[in-house]
């Protein structure tokens, strides 16, 4: 097993920095979802991982404690890390996008 | 070269994986979209092979992203880990062989001019420090003597990351490495003051640690160089592997390095400071107002 990032959509939600979505070596893989904190009654979206996109690096870590501050983001194992956004399950939309989350190892039930 | 190559065959698009048809339909062709966005669109860059944490990684999708018109963009590069990711985008990628990008780019740029006239088709050459300052210095510098009408940006993680840790011209003197034991002779290449005795029109110097700077960089260089004459970009890049660089870290190393010897700084002529004003709008260009004179 391997780690992965977590972001963890309160913290996201209430500041909307998009930092890590700027500054992760891949493409297409912290995405941006506008409605995310809507239901929560956050003001703005929040940043999510399509985990299999991800490599492990850990910069958006690094980029979320020092540059942001907002220390919203974890290496978790992909094993343990429960429903999470995969690529297939992205949908883009007007400029937005929005996963159904499934299980990484898995897949959707 | 257009619009047209990133669309389906009418009644194929349903056939179409996943992914392609994301790009087709919220991909960043035909639309204006900024680093700020990125997240929110379909990105033309895709998976690739290179090493989790690569700075390179991270200004080659920062780059791509700030192509002024993705659709009418050609990159050029050669061998070296750059063009494992450049080559997975989805727009034309030519391979110039081992240090030829320069010259490759010159013949292209000029057959597109032919062939499309004034429309503006945007070449732009991505290698590394040693395909571009080493085994390709010779066409590089030809290219702008010769005031080729293309953006050159290199890759500068200062080794040859690719085949385990050479020096290149752009390491710094003493540094030592896994192929360099006994560290450098000789003092980095002053390939920015080249690049302006040559007459690139913009030369530029960037670190990826500001994704908005790159954007602007990028953008200016691509668009000076449609009209004026050769730009010139030079970016930090790390290489975490050869320069044992923890991957979380390498952003700060980027600000250490930014900080301590790779400033930013632009260089452009005054012809292109007239043109990027007056046709695209940058007001940092126009010309200041003459001061007041003092009555007494």
């Amino acid at each position: 097993m391997y780690l992965v990032a977590n972001i963890e959509t309160e913290i996201c939600a209430a500041t909307s920095c998009k930092l890590c979505t700027q500054y992760c070596p891949e493409a297409n893989t912290i995405l941006y979802d506008n409605a995310a904190g809507e239901d929560k009654g956050f003001k703005y979206g929040a940043a999510y991982v399509a985990v299999d996109r991800c490599k492990g690096c850990a910069q958006c870590v690094w980029v979320c404690d020092n540059m942001a501050k907002h220390n919203a983001i974890k290496m978790e194992m992909i094993d343990q890390i429960g429903e999470t956004a995969l690529t297939e399950n992205v949908t883009y939309g007007e400029k937005t996008s929005s996963a159904v989350l499934a299980n990484p190892v898995r897949g959707q039930m | 070269m257009s619009l047209d190559y990133v669309k389906f065959t009418p009644g194929f698009g349903k056939f179409m994986p996943k992914e392609y048809r994301d790009m087709v339909e919220h991909g960043p062709f035909g639309k204006k979209v900024s680093v700020s966005q990125v997240g929110t669109f379909k990105e033309i860059l895709e998976e690739h092979p290179m090493c989790a944490g690569c700075a390179m990684t991270l200004f080659i999708r920062l780059a791509i992203v700030a192509f002024p018109n993705p659709e009418d963009t050609i990159t050029v590069g050669t061998a070296g880990c750059g063009r494992l990711a450049i080559s997975q985008a989805a727009i034309p990628f030519v391979y110039g062989n081992y240090g030829d990008q320069n010259g490759v780019a010159s013949g292209l740029t000029r057959g597109l001019r032919l062939r499309f006239g004034d429309k503006p088709k945007d070449v732009v050459v991505m290698a590394g420090d040693g395909g571009m300052a080493d085994i390709g210095f010779a066409q590089t510098l030809h290219s702008w003597f010769r005031k080729e009408k293309f953006t050159t940006i290199m890759l500068d993680n200062e080794v040859y990351g690719n085949t385990g840790g050479q020096e290149s011209g752009m390491t710094n003197k003493n540094q030592v490495l896994k192929m360099a034991p006994l560290g450098k002779k000789f003092e980095k290449m002053d390939m920015l003051g080249m690049a302006k005795v040559s007459g690139c029109a913009y030369v530029a110097t960037v670190v990826p640690n500001n994704p908005r700077r790159v954007e602007s960089v990028i953008k200016k260089a691509v668009l000076v160089a449609r009209e004026i004459g050769p730009s010139y970009i030079q970016a930090y890049t790390s290489c975490n592997i050869e320069y044992a660089i923890p991957t979380d870290k390498v952003m700060e190393d980027a600000k250490t390095v930014e900080t301590d010897r790779y400033k930013f700084s632009e260089y452009i002529t005054d012809e292109a400071k007239e043109y990027l004003s007056q046709l695209y709008g940058y007001k940092e260009y126009l010309p200041k107002p003459a001061a007041a004179v003092e009555k007494r």
